[in-house]
Formats: C-alpha cells, structure tokens, sequence
C-alpha cells in the first residue's frame, strides 16, 4: 500500500532533478527524441535492406559466394528470362482476380452484414467470426487445408461432394488452368474478411438520410447502391483496393503450401519466382531485380493511392 | 422510374393499411434473403474450417473413407498426441509466442512515443515523415529479407530468435503508428495541458495520462499486431533456417513434407491446434478489432 505513494513521489522528484527528459523544450528539437526509435529502426531495417537491394541488384552476387563484381548485366539476364512471361501473366491474373473477387464479396458480405444487424437477425456476428477466423490464419495453413479440401484424394472434400452426385472427380490441383483457378479462390477465401471490416466500417458512416432521399425518389436497391452507397464509401474503397493489390502481389505462403507453384510453374506468381530466383537457384542479384520490380510496382500503386486521397478526403 | 411509379399508384388505391403491410412483407422477404445471404457465406467459409477440424478427429481409416460424413464414426485424439507428442511441433508453436511477443511488445514499444510525437507536436517535415511511415508499410518484407539475410548470415545472427524478432518489430510499426496516431488523436490534449502545466514533464503527461486512457487503442494495437506476427512467413522463412527455430507458420510447411499423404489427420490436427490460438484471442477480442476499424474509418 504504501509501495504506490512512494513509487509516485519518486517519479516526481525525479521529473524535478532531470528536467529535461525525452519531451523538453529546451533541448533542440524536442520531437526528434520521441522519433528516435522508430527512425533508427527505419533506417536499420527498411533504408539499409532498400539501398542494398538495389546495390546487389548492379551486381552478380549469388549465395553460392561472398564475392561479387558490379554489372549491368543481371538486369538483361532477370529481363529476358524465358519464364518470365508466363510468371508475369500469372501474377496478373492471381492478383487481378483476387482483388475483384475480394472487392465484390467483400462488399456483399458487409452489406449482409450491416443489413443483419440493423433488422437485428440472428448469426450475423457469428458468420463475420467465421469469414474473419479465415484471415488470422496463417497463410501456409489456408495453404495446408485448401490442399486437403481439394484434394484428388479420397479425402478431397470438393470432389467426394462430387462423387457422391455420381460426377466424376476433378483435378484440381494438377490441371493448370484449374490450379490457378483453384489459387485464386482460395486467396479470396483468405483475403475478404479484410475487405468486409473496412467496407462495413464505411458502411456506417454512410448519413442514413441520403437513403431515406433515395427511397422517396424512388430509387431501386442496385441503383441506391450505384449512386448513393459506393460515391460515399469511394475514398475507403479506394485505399481498401490498394492494399489488397499490394498485399497479394506480395504473397506466396499459401500458393507455396497449396500447389508449389506448379503444376509445370503454372502458378508461379512472381512473389514465390522471386523467392525461387534466391534460395533455389542462389541468384542472389537476380532476385534482388525481381525484388526490385515487386517494390515499384508497390510505390507506383502507393503514388497514385496518395495523389487520389488527398482531394478525396479533404 | 416507370415501374415504380407503376407499382406505387397499385398500392395507393387499397389504400393505406394494406400498404403498410406490404412494406412489412416485402422486409420480411428481404430478411429471408439476408439469411440465404449469411447461410451461403457462412457454408464458403465455414466448410473448409470444419472439414480440416472433422479430418483432425479421423482414424486412418475413416481418412481413406470417400461418402462426406463430418462427424467421424469411431473419433479419436490419437492425431493431436501424435502431433504434440513430435520433437518438433510444441517447439514451434513455443517460437511463434515468442516471437508474436517480441513483435507486438516492441512495436508499439517503438511506435507509442512516435504516434505521441505526431498526434501532439507541430514540426517541420511532419506530413512528410507521416506518409513515408505509410511508404513503409507498402514495402515487402520479401524485398527487405533478401540484404538482411546477407548481413545476419555475416554477423551469424540467422536462426536468432531475438534478431528475428527485431524484423518483426521494424515490419509492424508503421501499422502501430498509425493506429495509435488515431487513438491518441482522440484524447483531448487539454488533458496532457494540464498536466505539464502541473509541472508534470511532457514524458510524464505521455506515460502517466495518455496511455493509461489509450489503454483499449493499445490492446486493439497488441492484438493485431500480434496476429500479423502468427502469421508472419516470409521474414522466419528465410531468416530462421533450423526447425529448431521455425515458427509454426513456417513449421506446417515441413509437417506437410514431413507426413505422407496418408496421415493427413497429423496434418490436420497440427493445423487446428497452429490455428487455435490466433482463432480464441481473436474471437476474445473481436470486439476491440472491429471497433479500431469502425472509428479509424469514422475519423478518415
């Protein structure tokens, strides 16, 4: 009991003896002290890592020795690599798909959702912990269980359902088309519930008057929808985009865990190829140009996202 | 427009009672949509979950069965002994707490004084400083691992938990600034005024009033970021090598290798028990989780 007072007292008198702790005025500039940590752990960790990138990228170093020379040739190598295309055309279609898919459910869901809670039906909350307990998992595990769940074994769920209406098995995982099919459905599987919070939260701030003006005008559902919900919730569903695009072109733990990349590297997005360039073929400068290529991509979509917002918000 | 105006006027001339009604039909057929709606989301998401949680109570046998019956005849615990039970397994999911531990401790460690700096204090180069901890967040931990594991190879810090652990940290503040950026942001600054005016030490003001009332913004921040850190992959992939050291994200990968196809149920059960702990604190604390998103875009 008397442990607290004493605690108290002492940080006092110590606030007296030292004035000038991390937040003083006289010291030059104050705010640089509570920026401190986190500058040095940018600069560790986020500078230093990019400026090398981009160093390693002009060589030729491989993990195979320490030793490297300055080249521009790994760029023509990276670039002109046969199976880049096909990698590329992949990528595009994981992410394009991806984010639609994410983006529609998304925002059905989170219509359901907000519309469930208004009428206060029953499960809502109950179905939102479900779709949100699929993006808390780690993605090599949705990898593991979308493996089992497609399985062309006999304990592949989708085609025992198929079986026992009398068709006949599909290969999911082993035909290339259907494998990349069968990826994108489970990133979406994975990726919606982040979509669906922010959606629902920008649902809410939605004035319910402009509904009730609506509804006077006469407005059909798909129609107050278009002109009313979606210009509304425009800047959030605008960063929501951006996100998703940069999170699943950077992602490859569930396609790792679900196919591999295969069959025949159909897909390989350019995430997982980036990686493969490093640790299975130790071509340490050409995973750094790939590496290269996944961050402009990401600044290239994080410029326009913070030239759109600004006069969006303000 | 037409149709409307058509189906309107129809209404109209029963007069007002029966129209009354049919508004109260025409929601009572919207709620049977909304619970077609939930059922069918609730069936894409939550079948997939039930059949590895129904695979991981199987016997071998029943493994091999093909006729879909979730709840197996003959269950059994034989799968989670076996996968508790390995060398490795209780070692993974003990470096994945270790590390969510450090990666959420240390984030908001690093990122609480900085959404402080930035929520109170007017300074040069303070937007700029904003949108590059924003910049930061667009960056791939793919792009950073690749020099970094360079460098911990050189210095011999691969397969360091506690080095690991720092990644961890600098990849989740920006998230932390932001979201704690917010919640200070809506704690009166009137309150630290007055405090410092006490004669209280800016630092003091922060430690002693601010936090204390930004507690569920920080719990809010802990949860989250400790969950990005369970499911973190590519930083422990390629930094931790030894599976004495791997965290269970990283783990399953090689229980998939590991067991054969056969032994799925191992497979299964490993998942349900990786995946448990994320699923209980997240649920727990659902509501803290919803609520960050809900005033984050209030106040955007």
């Amino acid at each position: 009991m008397a442990a607290p007072t004493l605690d108290t007292t002492r940080s006092r008198q110590g606030a007296i003896a030292r004035p000038h702790p991390p937040g003083s005025r006289r010291r030059a500039p104050d705010h640089l002290a509570w920026l401190a940590p986190l500058l040095a752990m940018a600069t560790l960790f986020f500078l230093w890592p990019l400026i090398n990138v981009i160093r390693l990228a002009f060589t030729n170093s491989t993990l195979l020795r320490d030793d490297y020379s300055y080249t521009l040739s790994t760029f023509g190598q990276a670039l002109t690599d046969p199976s880049l295309p096909g990698v590329l055309v992949t990528t595009v279609i994981f992410v394009g798909a991806s984010v639609a898919g994410q983006l529609v459910l998304g925002l059905l869901i989170a219509l359901i959702i907000q519309r469930a809670i208004s009428r206060k039906l029953r499960g809502a909350v109950l179905v939102r912990s479900v779709v949100l307990s699929a993006w808390v998992m780690p993605g090599i595990l949705i990898g593991v269980i979308w493996q089992i769940v497609l399985n062309e074994g006999p304990f592949g769920l989708v085609n025992s359902a198929l079986a026992s209406v009398g068709l006949a098995p599909v290969s999911w995982l082993s035909d290339t088309k259907l494998a990349v099919l069968s990826v994108v459905v489970a990133n979406i599987w994975r990726g919606t519930a982040f979509t669906m919070l922010l959606l629902y939260a920008a649902l809410l701030t939605v004035n319910p008057d402009l509904y009730d003006a609506a509804k006077v005008d006469g407005a059909r559902k798909l129609r107050t929808l278009w002109h009313v919900t979606l210009p509304q919730i425009r800047p959030v569903l605008l960063v929501n985009t951006v996100l998703i695009t940069i999170a699943t072109l950077n992602t490859f733990d569930m396609v790792l865990a679900l196919t591999g990349g295969g069959p025949a590297q159909a897909t390989e997005v350019l995430a997982l190829h980036t990686y493969n360039a490093v640790f299975v073929n130790f071509n340490l400068a050409g995973g750094c140009v790939l590496a290269l290529f996944l961050l402009l991509a990401s600044l290239l979509l994080t410029a326009f996202y913070s030239r759109v917002l600004p006069e969006e918000q303000r | 427009m037409s149709t409307t105006t058509a189906g309107g006027s129809g209404t109209a001339a029963r007069g007002a009672r029966p129209r009354r009604r049919t508004a109260r039909t025409r929601a009572r057929i919207d709620d049977v949509w909304t619970y077609l709606g939930l059922l069918a989301v609730l069936l894409f998401f939550g079948i997939p979950l039930l059949w590895m949680v129904s695979l991981a109570f199987r016997n071998q046998q029943e493994i091999l069965v093909t006729t879909i019956n979730p709840v197996p005849d003959h269950p059994t615990l034989d799968n989670f002994g076996q996968v508790l039970r390995s060398a490795q397994f209780p070692r993974f999911l003990l470096n994945s707490a270790i590390l969510s531990a450090i990666g959420a401790c240390g984030a908001i460690a690093v990122a609480a004084p900085a959404a402080y700096a930035f929520s109170r204090m007017r300074f040069r180069g303070r937007p700029v400083l904003l949108v590059g901890v924003l910049a930061l967040q667009m960056v791939s931990p793919l792009v950073l691992a690749f020099p970094l594991y360079r460098y911990f190879a050189s210095l011999g810090l691969l397969n360091s938990l506690p080095a690991t652990g720092l990644v961890y940290i600098a990849i989740l503040m920006p998230l932390a600034t932001w979201m704690l950026k917010g919640f200070f942001d809506g704690i009166p600054r009137d309150l630290d005024d007055a405090a410092m005016i006490d004669g209280a030490t800016r630092w003091v003001a922060f430690r002693r009033i601010v936090l204390p009332i930004a507690m569920p913004g920080l719990t809010a921040v802990f949860v989250i970021t400790a969950l990005l850190a369970w499911a973190e992959f590519v930083v422990p992939f390629i930094l931790l090598t030894s599976p004495a050291h791997l965290p269970i994200s990283v783990g399953i990968l090689n229980l998939q290798g590991t067991y054969a196809t056969n032994s799925t149920g191992i497979l299964a059960a490993g998942s349900v028990i990786a995946v448990l702990p994320a699923i209980v604190l997240f649920v727990v604390l659902q509501r803290f989780i919803v609520g960050a998103f809900v005033s984050g875009a209030l106040k955007g």
